[in-house]
């Protein structure tokens, strides 16, 4: 199997990176959750950050996205999209500048439809037509949501919620597309169907930020990866040689 | 037994649980919305009354056309007060027990207020008037003339909403944000906004209520406490966040009410709310009708 960089896909930065965040410390009530946390996404990658339960790869997810509910608190740092900063803007402001997340549980909206789920994510779209070209394109890649739009969301199965969830979160156009666990609780055949579905968006035009305990599939996919441990990041990598490394074959890949 | 007495009582309970639908809908779509528990929302179902008694004694209007007075004023003053009191309240919150607690609190001040100003404004007397209160004769049975009209204006006044809710984004988007608050926000809805446009509606829809139920009965300053708790019994019935479950559930609880009381005594209607209020927390604690209910034998979302 090739690993690591698609062809045609460059890894330099000669755009500069898409998404920057530096020296990031969060914490919950009192308790830090990411140490002086430094990475980038570049525009046009799928970058795996990889890690163990607990290793702080959703609370990530949550300060990109604006979720500070509850207790999670940013300390320090800075994150930048494209050299504008995100920090301390709420969920809408940053879903309008063009990062969409699927987060950990699919958070979709069981007793709508899905037709009704994908509008929603085509919310911030007021065109109509715009609405409408989004649509026709997400049932272009995920037609088995066409064949279902009726259905009511909590209905299907774990499988398709999760597609039904990406598909909402393509609903947005984004620029960069975050997925929690996307492969999370699904059987193998699903598995592998998520995995090939982030590589067409990916050949979409869409820039991949892919957090994943399913290391193996989530590195042979990534042109790049970051392993997080314990809210610090400590390897970093292309992904074929994070998977070569020998701290990730003993600790992730049972080697 | 009497069965055409008995179809008699049960269709004056609908009649009755029309309204009860209506004020459950709006404290629902504060409660299932936000939990914001707001126990001053029936001070907004007395408002609406003497809104109408007012224009309808002083002014002349006729008071089905003051409808069109009291909820749009309730609805902006209802946009105002969640802007004052419960806005910030919502972005403080770190837990949803604290919001609910502090709600609350903040709520029950309001419920004072509101009283007060209604007792300095329009004084403890009882105040009435009288409006199509002759007999209407339908399919056999006799029921006030101005209960009929209250009902087809509630049922019609629901019907609105549901077209508001059902048809239209910004509706799906209230749906949407009662099912999945963090989805929701992950869709870019701003959710400040939605709730604040929800507490509007939703008080706006008591005033509605408060101007019919004005033409079936007295108005005091403190009519407003019972209806609150009524609709609370709704809400829970039907199912929190489940606005199909409160129309329901405000149809059944005023059937239950009326047969209850025919085959009881009047003194015990508030007996028979809370009796059925206990029994569906014991038998089905998600309420009849909400579609979040967890269904047997399906796991919870992972």
């Amino acid at each position: 199997m090739s690993v690591g960089v698609a062809a045609g896909q460059p890894l330099t930065d000669s755009a500069g990176p898409l998404l920057e965040v530096g020296g990031l410390q969060a914490e919950y009530g009192d308790i830090p959750v990411l140490w002086d946390l430094s990475l980038t996404v570049r525009a046009g990658e799928i970058l795996a950050l990889v890690g163990a339960n607990g290793a702080g790869k959703t609370t990530l997810l949550r300060v990109l996205s604006g979720l500070l509910e509850g207790f999670l608190k940013v300390r320090r740092g800075t994150i930048r999209l494209r050299g504008q900063a995100l920090k301390g803007l709420d969920p809408a402001e940053i879903v309008a500048r063009g990062i969409a997340h699927v987060p950990e549980g699919r958070h979709l909206f069981p007793g709508l439809t899905v037709l009704e789920n994908l509008k929603l994510g085509g919310y911030m779209r007021l065109a109509r037509a715009d609405r409408r070209a989004s649509l026709e394109q997400v049932f272009e890649t995920l037609p088995l949501l066409r064949d279902r739009w009726r259905q009511l969301a909590g209905t299907l199965s774990g499988g398709e919620q999760q597609l039904l969830a990406i598909g909402r979160a393509l609903m947005q156009r984004p620029t960069l597309l975050m997925l929690d666990e996307p492969s999370l609780g699904l059987a193998p055949r699903l598995v592998a169907m998520v995995f090939e579905l982030v590589g067409r968006i990916r050949a979409g035009g869409v820039t991949v930020l892919l957090v994943e305990q399913n290391v193996r599939q989530a590195l042979a996919l990534a042109d790049r990866g970051y392993v997080l441990e314990a809210g610090r990041i400590v390897l970093e990598g292309r992904g074929g040689e994070l998977l070569e490394h020998p701290k990730v074959k003993r600790a992730y890949l049972g080697l | 037994m009497n069965v055409a007495l008995l179809l008699d009582v049960a269709a004056g309970g609908l009649l009755m649980g029309g309204l009860y639908a209506l004020i459950a809908v709006g404290l629902n779509l504060q409660y299932g919305l936000m939990r914001v528990l707001n126990v001053a929302h029936g001070e907004f179902l007395m408002i609406g009354g003497y809104l109408t008694y007012m224009l309808h004694v002083h002014l002349g209007v006729n008071p089905l056309v003051s409808i069109l007075v009291s909820g749009p004023v309730v609805f902006a003053g209802g946009m105002g007060i969640h802007a004052l009191l419960f806005r910030g309240l919502l972005r403080l919150k770190r837990t949803q027990e604290e919001l609910e607690a502090n709600s609350l609190l903040i709520s029950f001040g309001l419920l004072f207020i509101l009283q007060n100003a209604a007792l300095l404004l329009w004084s403890a007397d009882i105040k009435g008037y009288q409006y199509l209160d002759r007999p209407l004769h339908v399919l056999g049975a006799v029921f006030p003339t101005n209960r009929v009209v209250a009902f087809g204006v509630a049922a019609m006044v629901t019907a609105l909403l549901f077209v508001f809710l059902k048809g239209t984004l910004a509706g799906t988007t209230v749906r949407a944000l009662m099912q999945d608050p963090v989805g929701a926000r992950l869709m870019g809805v701003k959710v400040p906004r939605v709730h604040g446009l929800c507490f509007g509606l939703g008080v706006g829809l008591a005033a509605v209520t408060g101007s019919l139920v004005s033409m079936l009965f007295e108005l005091t300053p403190f009519i407003g406490l019972p209806y609150t708790i009524t609709a609370l019994v709704v809400v829970i019935l039907g199912g929190l966040g489940s606005v199909t479950g409160s129309l329901l559930g405000g149809l059944i609880l005023g059937v239950l009410e009326s047969l209850g009381v025919h085959f009881t005594a009047p003194d015990l209607r508030m007996v028979i709310s809370y009796g059925v209020l206990a029994l569906i927390l014991v038998l089905r604690p998600y309420g009849l009708f909400n579609p979040l209910a967890p269904r047997p034998g399906q796991a919870s979302q992972a």
